[in-house]
């Protein structure tokens, strides 16, 4: 059996509180990924699900237990993964094209040329060849998260993680994004694990579906298998009748989770004063 | 920089303040108002710059002054930078140096000059060590800010796209730490000038702080007001070229904050 691309075996995740507590943001979450799978994590905000993104990317160790990639412990920064953030991630003082070559400028410095060509034909490829030269702040939104696309993929990592990477776009932007993430995906045989809150979004991307519990000290609650026919057109998936299914199903876990994340969010606000 | 700043009405505008307060400078002198012992002229302090810049007597002055600011801001400048981002990057020594620098920071810096003269002579060299000690503080706590406040998403993605040590402080830290760097450096060239002037005034025998206080000794109001006008041209010439560079090298911002600001001012 091949290892997973991404495996977390019974992480824990504690930081350091105010005034010497420790808060727990995470607790015992095992799962993994199959290698070419398009894995979402959902769950209420505050239930870790950015934590565990960010100790697949290597950025933040676990207090407890093991991350794997492809079968080796990680140790540092995860060399087979990009991530694509949810805030803005691009460097504003390089232009467009500068942005999108970023990682072959600190893979291969010395090979630039070759670097600028498959930038260029990245950017046509997200529909931006004439905006090479502009700065980040010359640059709709959704235009800026496109770069940041190419910026990812360029760099030809085996694994992609996403932290709610269009959750600030109109939904008409998101739709083509999600669509296009699609669209590259296809085929690639590249990892994806997606975070988002957005159950819709979750269901319409994945191959499956992890349900995590309200934070904090988050658990994974359940694995939902999606069984929807690939290519999928994201315009009238949500329309389907399967879909509608899943999303029942799914939705039962999730709203118990979301209820009792607004009553912790409640009983935190009476007793902060 | 917006439209109503390029306007010819802001420009004439602001001729026009100018003029009226020479003119009624000059009127004041001439009508006996102002006294011009104390005062002098307009028109006299003009003659004397002129007379200054044609017969070259200013500029062996002016020269040592410049190269003594100068000096004093190349060696503050990188000296503040090196320290900012050297505590920037290494919390421990920020926290151990800290109590020291603030100190450092708190002494008036003119209450040196002395100490300096003595140990470093009347020459440039107590002058530009003056200047270091302003210019220093200047820079490097607006480095080790703008790198503290270099933003985690920007470092975190950089380093998920392969970025080394090394890369991520010449790709990301410095880019980030220039808008800081850049609106100290504003302000350190004024305070090179005029920290280098105040110690030729304390004790030298070249500079135009020196002409200053020879001037003043002689109670030579003109050529006080005369010596104050070079430097001030001086000045705003050298600030022109830093803002120049400053706009290229921040091109990338939408609407440089700096500029924003000194409008305000």
């Amino acid at each position: 059996m091949t290892p997973s691309a991404v495996s977390l075996e019974a992480v824990t995740a504690r930081f350091a509180g105010p005034g010497g507590t420790e808060y727990t943001a995470v607790e015992g979450v095992t799962l993994d990924v199959a290698e070419g799978a398009f894995v979402s994590l959902v769950g209420p905000s505050g239930c870790g699900k950015s934590t565990l993104l960010n100790m697949a990317a290597g950025l933040l160790a676990p207090s407890v237990g093991t991350v794997r990639i492809f079968g080796d412990p990680l140790r540092g920064i995860n060399r087979r993964a990009t991530c694509m953030f949810q805030q803005e991630a691009l460097l504003p003082w390089k232009t467009v094209l500068d942005n999108v070559t970023l990682s072959l400028t600190f893979r291969k410095p010395r090979e630039r040329k070759q670097s600028e060509e498959l930038g260029r034909l990245w950017l046509k490829r997200v529909g931006l060849e004439e905006f090479a030269d502009r700065f980040p702040y010359q640059l709709s939104g959704g235009m800026r998260k496109r770069v940041a696309m190419a910026q990812n993929w360029i760099a030809g990592p085996d694994i992609l993680l996403m932290d709610e990477p269009f959750s600030a776009l109109d939904i008409h932007t998101r739709l083509r994004m999600e669509g296009e993430i699609l669209n590259l995906w296809a085929g690639s045989n590249k990892t994806v694990l997606f975070v988002t809150h957005d159950l819709e979004e979750a269901i319409a991307l994945s191959d499956e579906v992890l349900v995590l519990s309200a934070g904090p000290a988050g658990r994974l609650v359940g694995r939902y298998p999606v069984d929807l026919p690939r290519p999928r057109n994201l315009i009238d998936i949500r329309a389907e009748p399967r879909f509608a299914d899943l999303y029942r199903s799914i939705w039962t876990d999730l709203r118990e989770e979301v209820l009792k994340s607004y009553e912790r969010a409640d009983y935190e606000r009476r007793h902060a004063s | 920089m917006n439209a109503p700043k390029h306007s010819p009405w802001i420009w004439v505008g602001q001729a026009a303040i100018g003029a009226s307060a020479l003119g009624l400078w000059e009127w004041g002198a001439r009508a006996g108002t102002l006294d011009k012992f104390f005062f002098s002229r307009p028109s006299d302090v003009a003659a004397r710059v002129w007379q200054w810049v044609t017969s070259g007597s200013i500029w062996p002055h002016l020269g040592v002054t410049l190269l003594e600011a100068l000096l004093a801001f190349t060696i503050g400048v990188f000296l503040g930078v090196l320290l900012g981002f050297l505590l920037a990057r290494t919390p421990t020594a920020a926290v151990l140096l800290e109590p020291y620098i603030r100190m450092f920071n708190a002494l008036p810096r003119v209450v040196l000059a002395p100490i300096f003269l003595l140990w470093f002579g009347l020459g440039i060299w107590s002058k530009v060590t003056l200047g270091v000690t302003v210019v220093f503080f200047i820079v490097f706590f607006n480095t080790y800010r703008g790198v503290k406040e270099v933003d985690p998403v920007i470092v975190n993605n950089a380093r998920m796209l392969g970025a080394s040590e090394s890369q991520l402080i010449r790709h990301v830290l410095v880019p980030s730490a220039l808008t800081w760097i850049f609106s100290s450096l504003h302000i350190s060239i004024g305070f090179a000038m005029i920290s280098v002037v105040v110690g030729e005034y304390l004790g030298s025998s070249k500079g135009v702080g020196y002409v200053i206080s020879q001037a003043e000794g002689v109670f030579d109001t003109t050529g006080v007001f005369a010596g104050m006008t070079v430097l001030a041209a001086v000045v705003l010439m050298v600030g022109a070229a830093v803002e120049r560079l400053e706009r290229w090298l921040l091109r990338w911002k939408p609407e440089s904050p700096i500029r924003a600001g000194e409008r305000d001012l």
